[in-house]
């Protein structure tokens, strides 16, 4: 069991009743690297992502995440579902933002940071509050910690949402449409915890339509069209002269 | 014509600064019309209230805190409480078995909710007082083994405890549906976000779904509270000396009927008032959640070290 941030994936499917929406899907993803995934929306982006949490479990494939089989352990025949506490602590050890941040509304931002810890890992409250000062200090929201949620801006409120995960200490983090829901103006604060942490060399893959900070910040790219992944490789490259006509014809409405 | 003599008179008369000018109200003929019948219908009725002889109204102030309606008044509050707080229980252990991903627990909540939302909750009660018929002796003992007693059924649902079973068991399915519509309306995201953490299905419930769930049960909690006030008299069936049945024992003795269902009548409106005052309250409070006021954190004490500069 080697806790080492890498995620690979072989043909992985998944479908949503009658719709195939991941296709044989490979990644591979080493330890430190910042992966960008790009696509039309309704490409199977997200659906690739919450699999890589178990937010979704795969139809069939393999898809080792930290090392390990996420939510299965693997026999001679079959792969067989781990218990819930398992797949939980599993879980821990993956960071996940959200679109719409997901605070929780009934705790402060302080509170929110140190759910993980206290609740799950059972750490005790002052270390926690010790740490979670730290991580609001660190993403640009010092003093902000017995703020509610509801009186945080949106970019104030997905930056406590990127410190509660980290909080766990997770060696991988996974980024859904971090900026979608945010002001425009809002969206650099929030790109810049998230270059600080890529710089710290953090494992991150981030569904994103953020071309600017996929150039600047991402190892590796990834563009999903209709649950196929149809290009993959260096991010700055694809970006440059992408190979396939889909990829292509993407990027330049995008760019 | 009278529109624009109007408007020009205005316009040379007025000294007040056009843009503070109050901009009314326009009221239609119809609500003057509306004003007006009421007013007449109102007087006419307490005319006829206070002429008619036969509503005794003496009868009803003599009555109004006698012995026994007060004695009645106190068993209708203790009925409406006891069964309230375990129905609520009750319905909150329906409520998170009915959402279990075990299909044989939801499936047994789902059944219990079904049976007991589904027949009159007067037939509950006159059920419950009849048990005996079914089981007549209830032996509490230990399985193979000769230790046990033998309890008398007929003398154990005496019928203040078949109100009591009756009331908490059927307000414990109308609960749970409430409390359970009150779990739906926490966000999938929010279960996503703590699944995410890696919290486990009981921290999820107790941390997540239920402060978030409380703003739409509390409220509903509320209004269950008042109408159990009333659905109490039911139990007068069973001859349960609650309010309704206090005052038909006075009114079996004198013939005064319509006064002594004024004076319970009128209790069950003063109680029912005097709860609705908390239950506003309550409901202004859980909708303050989104307030923007900064609040103290409660319970979190940030033990801040040297060394950590503001």
């Amino acid at each position: 069991m080697s806790t080492d941030g890498t995620i690979h994936a072989r043909a992985i499917r998944k479908s949503f009743g009658p719709k195939l929406v991941l296709k044989d899907v490979d990644l591979d993803i080493a330890s430190g690297e910042v992966c960008c995934i790009i696509g039309p929306s309704g490409s199977g982006k997200s659906t690739l992502l919450r699999s890589i949490n178990g937010l979704e479990t795969v139809d069939t494939g393999v898809l080792k995440v930290n090392g390990e089989n996420l939510g299965y352990y693997e026999t001679e025949t079959a792969y067989h579902r781990l218990n819930k506490k398992q797949i939980a602590e599993q879980r821990t050890r993956i960071g996940m933002v959200f679109q719409q941040f997901n605070l929780f509304p009934n705790m402060t931002a302080q509170e929110n940071i140190m759910a993980g810890p206290v609740l799950v890992k059972g750490a005790e409250k002052g270390a926690a509050a010790r740490q979670a000062h730290e991580l609001l200090a660190s993403v640009g929201l010092a003093g902000f910690g017995d703020y509610y949620p509801a009186q945080l801006s949106g970019g104030q409120q997905q930056r406590v949402a990127i410190a509660r995960s980290l909080a766990m200490d997770p060696e991988i983090m996974l980024f859904d449409e971090p900026t979608s829901a945010l002001d425009p103006e809002k969206v650099g604060e929030v790109l810049a915890v998230m270059k600080e942490l890529a710089k710290k060399g953090m494992t991150m893959v981030v569904v994103t339509h953020e071309m600017g900070f996929a150039r600047e910040v991402a190892d590796s790219l990834i563009f999903m069209d209709d649950g196929y992944v149809v290009e993959r490789g260096d991010a700055r490259e694809i970006l440059r002269n992408p190979k396939e006509r889909r990829t292509q014809s993407f990027l330049e409405k995008v760019l | 014509m009278l529109n624009s003599n109007g408007h020009r008179r205005e316009t040379t008369v007025s000294r007040v600064d056009p843009a503070l000018k109050p901009r009314l109200r326009r009221r239609s003929a119809f609500e003057y019309v509306a004003w007006i019948i009421c007013c007449l219908l109102a007087v006419g009725i307490l005319f006829s209230v206070s002429t008619n002889p036969n509503f005794k109204w003496h009868v009803v102030a003599r009555y109004f805190t006698h012995e026994t309606i007060i004695r009645g008044l106190m068993l209708t509050i203790f009925l409406t409480v006891a069964s309230m707080v375990f129905g609520t229980l009750l319905g909150l252990v329906l409520a998170i078995m009915r959402s279990s991903s075990t299909k044989p627990i939801a499936a047994t909540a789902g059944v219990y909710i079904t049976l007991f939302r589904g027949t009159p909750v007067l037939v509950q009660l006159i059920f419950w007082f009849n048990i005996a018929a079914l089981y007549p002796n209830l032996t509490i003992g230990i399985p193979f083994t000769d230790i046990s007693t033998a309890v008398d059924v007929n003398a154990l649902i005496a019928p203040i405890t078949a109100a009591l079973i009756g009331l908490t068991l059927n307000e414990a399915a109308y609960m749970a549906e409430i409390i359970r519509g009150g779990f739906a309306a926490v966000g999938k995201g929010q279960i996503e976000a703590a699944d995410s953490l890696g919290m486990s299905g009981g921290m999820k419930m107790r941390k997540v779904i239920i402060p978030q769930a409380m703003p739409s049960i509390i409220p509903a909690t509320g209004n269950q509270v008042i109408g159990m006030f009333k659905e109490t008299s039911l139990v007068s069936v069973l001859g349960v000396a609650e309010l309704l049945q206090s005052a038909q024992l006075i009114y079996a003795r004198t013939y005064e009927t319509i006064p002594l269902l004024i004076v319970a009548s009128l209790w069950y409106l003063v109680m029912t008032l005097l709860l609705s005052y908390p239950q506003s309250k309550l409901e202004q409070k859980y909708s303050r959640t989104s307030s923007r006021l900064p609040r103290k954190a409660k319970k979190v004490v940030l033990t801040a070290p040297e060394g950590i500069a503001r």
